[in-house]
């Protein structure tokens, strides 16, 4: 059994920092000044239930939202949820947002001079089965450029949202793709201190998942922070 | 042995793709006793943030509002609601901050956190009464001066 200690240690360089300059939107938007810690148990355990009813049919396949099919490599995309336990996270709302397969968001703010798909919105919802498993079915999103440096490109990704046991179980993050030439460049994804953190945000190729004359396959397993766990790197003020 | 969580990422710029559809709706509620709070959003140099999502807890509630294109939120609480956890989401932020709101007919239940911090911070954590009854303000600074206090998450 682990101590504390040993935890955090272990938990070290496995979040990005707030501040992190080569990602350029942190320096006005990180918080500078100490982060206070609250006494455990002290936040709450309430979660959301938002439930089933709460996920139409459609919303785990993003590639029949529309009247047509969207263009792009079509991809089924797996996994499970688990909290740091190991224990399944059953019943989760999950949201997903993503660009198309042409690097384009759906969105009034994204100027990228690529085409929108009339048959793509981008946006998914699930929620997790009795064993904390997830599945759905969309298109590969695009890479596409941004103005944070000269030459900027994202590697190809997908948005997660989750809710957990509790606010300190919430996590937002991104899913990548395995041997995307990108990472090395990419701040955002580069924000993580420890590499093997890091590599668990890319998901791996799945032969198992993979449906033959129909879509490539890809798991991406998520662990999400239990309602005991301890906070790391506290700072008293 | 514990895993490890895996790791945040920023919601990026266009996360109301896939977050709209929790965002509160204020038509859908006619409470007469419900309270209001609104507010800014703003960065280090007072600029608003029209890119950032907050999600507002309690122990019994969930709402998630975003901010306008001036930076602006307005989120309606269920009545008695005395404090909120607060989660805030934005471009550049490379994981969320966690903050509370205290509404400030109720300082009392503060007790826990004026002993942890500093007195001359303690106000960025109330919410000050509005222009009527149940109304009332909270401004969000990122940092610098008057920077909101976060908690460890």
């Amino acid at each position: 059994m682990t101590t504390p200690i040993e935890d955090r240690e272990a938990r070290k360089g496995t979040q990005p920092p707030y501040l992190f300059p080569g990602y350029v939107s942190t320096q006005k938007r990180a918080p500078l000044k100490p982060l206070i810690l609250l006494p455990e148990n002290s936040s709450s355990l309430f979660s959301p239930v938002f439930g089933h009813d709460s996920v139409r049919p459609a919303d785990g396949d993003l590639t029949r939202q529309h009247a047509g099919e969207p263009l792009g490599e079509r991809i089924v995309v797996s996994g499970n949820v688990v909290d740091e336990d190991s224990y399944p996270v059953r019943g989760a709302l999950i949201e997903l947002w993503q660009a198309n397969a042409a690097g384009r968001y759906r969105h009034h703010l994204d100027n990228h001079a690529a085409p929108l798909d009339p048959n793509f919105t981008g946006c998914g919802r699930l929620v997790t089965d009795d064993q904390g498993a997830y599945r759905f079915v969309s298109v590969k999103p695009g890479a596409y450029p941004w103005r944070n440096h000269e030459n900027a490109w994202r590697p190809a990704h997908i948005h997660f949202s989750l809710f957990g046991a509790g606010i300190l179980s919430r996590l937002v993050t991104q899913m990548y793709f395995p041997g995307d030439p990108l990472f090395a460049r990419d701040p955002i994804f580069n924000s993580i201190p420890d590499e093997g953190a890091r590599m668990r945000l890319v998901s791996t190729f799945d032969w198992q998942t993979t449906k033959p004359e129909f879509a490539l396959g890809y798991r991406f397993d998520i662990v999400l922070r239990g309602p005991k766990s301890t906070p790391m790197e506290a700072v008293h003020p | 042995m514990k895993l490890i969580a895996t790791a945040s990422q920023t919601v990026g710029p266009f996360f109301s793709i896939g977050l709209a559809r929790l965002h509160q709706d204020s038509t859908k509620i006619n409470s007469a006793d419900a309270q209001m709070i609104t507010g800014t959003v703003v960065d280090g140099d007072g600029q608003p943030i029209p890119d950032c999502v907050l999600e507002f807890w309690t122990f019994s509630s969930f709402a998630r509002v975003p901010t306008s294109a001036t930076g602006k939120y307005s989120v309606i609480l269920e009545a008695r609601t005395e404090m909120c956890e607060v989660l805030l989401f934005m471009r550049g932020l490379l994981k969320p901050v966690y903050t509370r709101v205290y509404l400030s007919e109720a300082v009392k239940a503060m007790d826990e956190v004026s002993q942890l911090v500093a007195t001359d911070r303690v106000h960025t954590l109330i919410a000050q009464p509005g222009s009527a009854a149940k109304q009332f303000v909270w401004n969000v600074k990122m940092q610098s001066d008057n920077e909101t206090v976060f908690f460890d998450y």
